[in-house]
């Protein structure tokens, strides 16, 4: 069973007498483990369809389904019980609680699902750094900061899966590599099905499978290639 | 609960408005309540302190106390357990122990002292004799009367000494004050009339009647509170004002809550892309509202509380707990029925256009 399942899926927009093809006809598959890499140009459909992986909109045809489950046609309230539970949702935008505290933000899911075991707060904080924060608000975090916060939170409830949408857009390197290796870290040590979008091109070395979408097309691209090609440039570099 | 109160924590200003907007809204229904009900109170609770049922007045009176004339023997055909004779008429005193010989509007109730009419004496004595008088507290917390203080009366040659103090005692308005019912023969008719034939007013009537004449009217209390000149059109008056202000509350407040939702519109868009419930968003918007109205509520109920002790005693403000609580009940529904009204914004909130 995939963790993830697009079958014959596809999203249109319709901007007054023109439609919009954000996605064009899509059959692909996310297997538990598997840290998969989207690459593509601006307004290509990323963001489409990872927003469709994690049931944030309905596809126009076709069915996505979340560990065998129809997730796509299930009800907004299934669908929002599913997500909580299976899936930590990194968003491109910041998507923390502006009036929570850095450790409410955790603390929030431990009072919607008091019942679950959740991952250790301080080992997540200290992971992404950010365990000297935990009192603050997200007002008064930098950018990189709320984007580590996001991920602690995204991972905190211990998700199946989970879908990043560049997850390390305003982190330096340094710190970018960090994130994207607790990831695959996730997605190794948990089995955990992992998409993340990004722009970077050398983080895809952490990644098992790299698509790239280009105006709505999803193709896969050769993993190994490509990260021996960045790896090689990298060195160059050095 | 947990969303709820670490919002109003972190943004305190903006709470504590919307809470002071609750406390002002509250307080002011209150009030008004307040002032209705010690207005109310001040036209019947000489009457109330009968504790009786009924009142026999001559018929052509139409339930007017004051029109209505009664010869004393008529109590003697009257059939019933307990009844006594109720003469009352306005009057102006003048406190002649005072320099300003200030004028007070008065109503004298005479009664027979032995009657189940007597009040109840909270300081000196009932009234002994024709030239003395007990009256309601209120003229001594007003005007300074004091036990002993002799009072003459406009336009009349009789003097009375007041005796004791009765609490609650107000008749249309009107302190009151309790007489025989031979000085208020003299009050009303400058001469006394200690015969069968003396006129009074009416006969009140505690418990069952079993038989009364046939020129008399038999009114009960409560409609006779009713029939009181200018009392239902002042309950009427200060009841549609109290009710419009509720509703017109109510409103103000569903439209605050909705207001302060749809602000929140993008952070609920992201607690839905968390996969956070759209039930547990509602459901903490709810107990957010309910928190800030019940502060706001209690608040304006205890300042309401404090302003009875504060406001001058010419001020008809009394409060009644019931009443208190009746409108406290009530604004709480309406906050929070205003904050079901949004429930549907909140559910119709589209995670992906709040993110985006
Ligand atoms: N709600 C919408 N209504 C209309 N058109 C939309 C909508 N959402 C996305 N699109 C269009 O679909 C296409 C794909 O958008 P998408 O957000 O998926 O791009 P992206 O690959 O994530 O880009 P970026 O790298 O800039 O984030 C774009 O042309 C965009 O304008
Ligand atoms: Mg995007």
């Amino acid at each position: 069973m995939s963790a993830i399942e697009f079958i014959d899926v596809k999203k249109q927009f319709k901007d007054g007498d023109t439609t919009i093809e954000a996605l064009k006809t899509t059959n692909f598959k996310v297997e538990k483990g598997e840290f998969v890499a989207i690459i593509g140009p601006s307004g290509s459909g990323k963001s489409t369809f990872l927003t469709l992986a994690g049931g944030l909109q309905s596809p126009t045809e076709g069915q996505v389904k979340i560990n065998g489950e129809n997730f796509s046609e299930e009800k907004e309230k299934t669908r929002a019980k599913l997500r909580f539970k299976k899936i930590g949702f990194i968003l491109q935008a910041s998507n923390l609680i502006p009036f929570l505290s850095v450790e409410n933000q955790l603390k929030l899911v431990d009072k919607i699902s008091s019942k679950e075991q959740h991952l250790s707060k301080d080992k997540l904080f200290n992971q992404l750094g950010v365990s000297k924060l935990v009192k603050k608000y997200p007002e008064e975090l930098s950018g990189g900061e709320r984007q580590r916060v996001a991920i602690a939170r995204a991972l905190y409830n211990d998700p199946t899966i989970i879908l990043a949408d560049e997850p390390t857009a305003s982190l330096d390197s340094e710190r970018a590599f960090e994130v994207v290796e607790i990831l695959a870290k996730e997605s190794k040590e948990k089995n955990k099905a992992i998409i993340m979008v990004t722009h970077d091109i050398r983080l895809v070395q952490y990644c098992d499978r790299i698509i790239e979408i280009r105006d709505g097309l999803m193709v896969e691209k050769d993993a190994e290639k490509i990260k021996q090609k960045y790896a090689r440039e990298e060195d160059n570099e050095n | 609960m947990f969303l709820a109160w670490n919002e109003i924590k972190h943004a305190k200003l903006r709470y504590s408005l919307v809470m002071g907007v609750m406390f002002l809204i509250a307080y002011l229904v209150f009030f008004l309540t307040g002032l209705a009900y010690g207005l109310a109170q001040d036209n019947r609770t000489a009457i109330d302190k009968w504790q009786a049922d009924t009142i026999l007045l001559s018929k052509e009176a139409n339930s007017n106390l004051n029109m209505s004339m009664i010869a004393r023997k008529e109590l003697d055909n009257v059939d019933a357990k307990n009844k006594a004779l109720l003469a009352q008429t306005p009057g102006v005193i003048v406190d002649n122990s005072s320099e300003d010989n200030e004028k007070i509007d008065v109503s004298f109730l005479g009664i027979e002292a032995d009657s189940f009419l007597a009040p109840k004496i909270v300081e000196g004595k009932m009234f002994a004799s024709n030239d003395e008088v007990v009256a309601d507290s209120s003229v001594k917390e007003q005007y300074g009367i004091k036990i002993g203080d002799e009072l003459s009366l406009s336009g009349n040659e009789k003097k009375l000494t007041v005796v004791g103090f009765t609490e609650n005692a107000k008749f249309s308005v009107s302190p009151v004050l309790y007489t025989s019912i031979n000085a208020f023969q003299e009050i009303r008719f400058e001469k006394e009339d200690t015969s069968e034939n003396a006129r009074i007013n009416g006969i009140v009537i505690r418990g069952p009647l079993a038989a009364y004449p046939d020129d008399l009217e038999k009114i009960s209390v409560g409609n006779f509170i009713n029939d009181l000149p200018g009392y239902s059109a002042q309950v009427l008056t200060f009841g549609f004002m109290i009710g419009f202000l509720i509703v017109i509350a109510a409103i103000v407040i569903g439209i605050f809550v909705y207001v302060l939702t749809m602000q929140k519109q993008k952070i609920f868009g992201v607690m839905k892309a968390q996969g956070i419930s759209s039930g547990y968003i509602a459901k903490s918007v709810i107990v957010q509202t309910f928190l800030l109205a019940f502060v706001g509520v209690v608040i304006g109920a205890l300042t309401s509380i404090l302003t009875s002790f504060l406001l001058p005693a010419a001020v008809p403000y009394q409060n009644n707990y019931l009443f208190l609580i009746g409108v406290s009940i009530l604004m709480l529904l309406f906050a929070v029925s205003g904050a079901l009204f949004s429930v549907r914004t909140i559910v119709k909130i589209d995670p992906l256009k709040a993110i985006g």
